[in-house]
């Protein structure tokens, strides 16, 4: 049986390749706990108007909006870096996954300034 | 130990590993739908009545209770590969497959239920 040296053994990480496998895995592990987080907080629209709509009050608080700031750069990163992923799958993009990462992140900054002045400007 | 069917296993994780691309590309298309349409258009504050509104279309709906069903596949599964590199134990892998399905029905039931009802 294979047995890991140590579980956070990082010898191998000085490549992109590996600390984008490494954010990708970390960013998908908070995604999934922000998505247990996100459909208990829904789940409250079953408790009438008024709760949800004083949760939602509570919500846009401008420590929120900066949290959700976070949040979509995450989305971003894991989404565009899946991006690279599933091109290196399945689109022969194997010799040119360092480019692809870098022109993807570059991408996701862009989507992710954007996103963040529409969110930031949403405070109030 | 047992003799093991290792086809069997490669092939059961080979299909986990194409189901999380496919459903990568489900949540990529509705995750962008969703923050367009709940979180940049408009002025930011999120009321029941938008909501509901939203929810009284069939056919909207349809597409969130499937963005959450690809969306909770994709991370219990997302735990599960992670998990598959540090975890070789049987028990301890039964009873992470066991947490993950239960923690996937809560959730597929209390989003879908919450659609439903507000809808």
């Amino acid at each position: 049986m294979y047995k890991p040296r140590k579980p956070y053994d990082l010898s191998y990480t000085h490549f992109v390749g590996s600390w984008a496998w490494i954010l990708h895995r970390l960013s998908g592990l908070a995604l999934i706990f922000y998505l247990c987080l996100h459909v208990w907080v829904i789940h409250t629209l079953t408790q009438g108007e008024q709760s949800f709509n004083r949760l939602m009050t509570f919500l846009s608080s401008p420590l929120f909006r900066v949290l959700e700031v976070g949040l979509w750069g995450v989305i971003l990163f894991h989404a565009f870096n899946g991006v690279r992923v599933i091109i290196v799958d399945f689109f022969g993009g194997a010799l040119m996954q360092k480019k692809l990462f870098l022109a993807l992140i570059l991408l996701a900054f862009i989507l992710w300034a954007a996103g963040s002045a529409v969110i930031i400007g949403h405070i109030h | 130990m047992p003799e093991k069917d290792f086809n069997e296993t490669s092939r059961r994780g080979g299909t986990l590993w194409l189901l999380q691309r496919i459903s990568a590309g489900v949540i990529f298309v509705l995750l962008l739908i969703h923050y367009v349409t709940y979180h940049f258009i408009g002025d930011g504050t999120i009321t029941y009545q938008q909501v509901s509104e939203k929810m009284a279309s069939p056919w909207f709906n349809l597409t969130q209770v499937l963005f959450l069903f690809a969306g909770i596949f994709h991370g219990l599964n997302g735990i599960w590969m992670v998990a598959e590199d540090y975890l070789h134990g049987r028990l301890v892998r039964l009873v992470l497959v066991s947490v993950l399905l239960l923690l996937g029905l809560v959730l597929l039931f209390v989003g879908t239920a919450t659609v439903l009802k507000v809808g």
